[in-house]
């Protein structure tokens, strides 16, 4: 359960209105409110200094890299970076730029996510709603699973799908995520459905009570909420994973993580760095319109994902 | 029947999560904990040998890179508690201080959305000892700072910390801006009607108030610290040398380049150790916050 709820049940149990707040000073801003943004501010700045530096950097040219000034702006601004990390850049033997990894990554997303969420789903409402004996004792073993380091289970699973004939393929990566997503993603539908109130359970039960279709008219209509966050947080998750795509992807099925670390580590010669910041915004690019674009739903994610279970 | 099919549909839709968690998760691990155990190489060896079952072990706990490993993962540990301070500190001051809130947390939080491979080329571009902001101090002046921290082994993983500190703070800060939002706003108040000082306020009434926020955040912390991986890869690779091996990587490279399962299955079983751990506050903290919910609900 979350620390809001707790404190809702706090505020619900005291009848009585607030206390009387004492107004602030109605105009005029304190010395303390302007030394705290003051303070806020040179963090925000700490924060968004990499940023800027990655920015700039994409758009310069080599020459002026060399220069030396890192904080300077691009001063022959040239597209250049992008284009070469888009389309060109070299990993290893390979020189076919990010797009590879990109469209990998596209293609390893859509069916994880369909298949985490589908998965877990169900299970989250199996154990939240229906009465299954050893729900509490499954339940406990999910939250062990859900905090297991992957190296404990990396080599057979690798060793598995290899038998399956799935190991080095998208699919194979795809089913990965979506296996390991299981335990955790499962705790948060748990805990979201367990709050459904039980008269709606009842009244679905006398009207059909076949489990499927509760699930299909009743429960996913009401689960718009989370759907959102669970979608938020499994986007981005496996879009920035790096571990999983390294170990299970095959040559010219690696995520775009994994082409962007290669594209930076295994440089010969001098480092082109302007297209490697230029490939590490192309590769951030996603998940960053996602959280500016929806940042309140990728912070419940986070959140309720860290403190409940 | 429909009373049957209530029993039976449910139970039918758990097994694939049931299945996945028999075969790919305790079976998995299970399997680990046995090669670790055999003298497997870069193929699984299924026999036993009762009298050096500790082989593996005793080898790993002479291997200077395991020693490495776990001394840094200790170092980056206590550094990582630094971003739960910071994180703290931010959202006390964002708490206090409403004006902005929507605005700093937009910006504490963004590093989090960022894959840590590109955190990691980011922060290692920075770092450069020839272009990077080392050269960029020095040019105004500043010759006394060095900033080359990834290309020395002494603080090769203070530049790691750096860079973790600055992706995981906003998290600790949403967590804290939360746990601070939920404590009742009557202590504000009755706090300056008796002048308690500020410091005093935080030190003496806030954080003993947090203290299961606190250890949340410390647990998830070391968790994570555990698993620390891609931003080792992204920044300095295990370099200089093996100054910057954590057990992640330690485990993935006798796998991938030493190509020795057992020796990988051993040391990632001492990952799992580590998490147990960790682990294990965090049950009985889940257990002490339910009878404490309880307590205050009768």
């Amino acid at each position: 359960m979350s620390v809001a709820d707790v404190s809702l049940r706090r505020a619900g149990e005291v009848p009585v209105e607030r206390a009387p707040r004492f107004p602030r000073k109605p105009k005029g801003i304190s010395g303390r409110s302007i030394a705290i943004i003051v303070f806020l501010t040179i963090c925000a700045a700490f924060f968004c200094v990499p940023l800027y530096i990655i920015i700039t950097t994409s758009f310069k040219t080599m020459e002026q890299v060399r220069e030396g000034a890192i904080f300077s702006l691009p001063a022959p601004f040239t597209l250049d970076a992008w284009w070469s990390a888009w389309d060109t850049a070299c990993s290893g033997i390979r020189c076919d730029g990010l797009k590879v990894g990109f469209w990998n990554s596209m293609a390893i997303l859509f069916p994880s996510l369909i298949l985490s969420i589908a998965l877990s789903s169900v299970t989250g409402y199996a154990l939240a709603l229906w009465n299954v004996r050893w729900a509490n004792t499954f339940l406990f073993v999910l939250f062990i699973c859900a905090f297991v380091p992957f190296q404990i289970i990396m080599i057979p699973l690798i060793i598995l799908s290899s038998g399956l004939k799935v190991y080095g393929t998208i699919w194979g990566i795809a089913i990965v995520h979506a296996v390991l997503a299981m335990p955790f993603l499962t705790l948060v539908f748990r805990n979201y459905y367990k709050g459904i109130p039980q008269e709606i359970m009842s009244a679905a039960m006398m009207d059909s009570g076949s489990f499927w279709r509760v699930f299909v008219e009743i429960i996913l209509p009401m689960s718009g909420n989370i759907l959102i966050v669970v979608l938020i947080l499994q986007i981005t998750s496996i879009w920035n994973d790096f571990l999983l795509g390294l170990t299970f992807g095959g040559l010219g099925t690696q995520p775009m993580s994994v082409v962007l670390a290669n594209v930076v580590i295994t440089t010969t010669g001098e480092a082109a760095y302007n297209e490697n910041m230029a490939a590490a915004l192309l590769t951030a690019i996603p998940p960053l319109f996602i959280y500016f674009v929806l940042g309140k739903f990728f912070v419940q994610g986070i959140t309720a994902g860290a403190i409940k279970g | 029947m429909a009373l049957r099919w209530s029993r039976v549909s449910p139970q039918l839709a758990l097994t694939p999560a049931l299945a996945i968690t028999l075969v790919a998760f305790i079976g998995a691990i299970a399997w680990t904990i046995f090669m670790s155990f055999t003298r497997s190489r870069r193929f699984p060896e299924y026999f036993f040998d009762p009298a050096e079952w500790s082989r593996q072990y005793e080898r790993l706990f002479k291997d200077d890179g395991w020693a490495i490993a776990l001394k840094n993962l200790l170092v980056l540990g206590v550094g990582s508690f630094l971003a739960i301070v910071f994180g703290f500190i931010l959202a006390a001051m964002i708490d206090r201080e409403k004006r902005g809130e929507g605005f700093f947390r937009t910006i504490f939080l963004y590093p989090l959305a960022v894959s840590l491979i590109v955190t990691g080329v980011a922060w290692r571009w920075m770092f450069n000892p020839s272009f990077g902001l080392q050269n960029a101090l020095h040019s105004i002046g500043l010759t006394w700072v060095n900033f080359d921290w990834l290309s020395r082994a002494d603080t090769a993983m203070y530049g790691i910390i750096l860079a973790t500190v600055w992706q995981g703070a906003g998290f600790y800060m949403a967590l804290m801006l939360s746990g601070l939002k939920s404590i009742n706003s009557e202590i504000w108040n009755a706090a300056r009607l008796d002048g308690v000082s500020f410091w005093r306020l935080y030190i003496e009434i806030i954080i003993p108030m947090m203290k299961f926020t606190f250890l949340t955040c410390a647990i998830l912390m070391s968790l994570g610290v555990v698993k620390a991986y891609d931003i080792v890869v992204a920044m300095t690779n295990g370099g200089p040398g093996q100054a910057t091996w954590v057990p992640a990587y330690f485990t993935i490279n006798a796998y991938w380049v030493k190509s020795n399962l057992g020796y990988a299955s051993a040391a990632a079983v001492i990952m799992l150790a580590i998490t147990g751990l960790i682990f294990l506050p965090l049950v009985l903290l889940t257990a002490w916050r339910e009878r404490a919910r309880e307590a205050r609900a009768t």
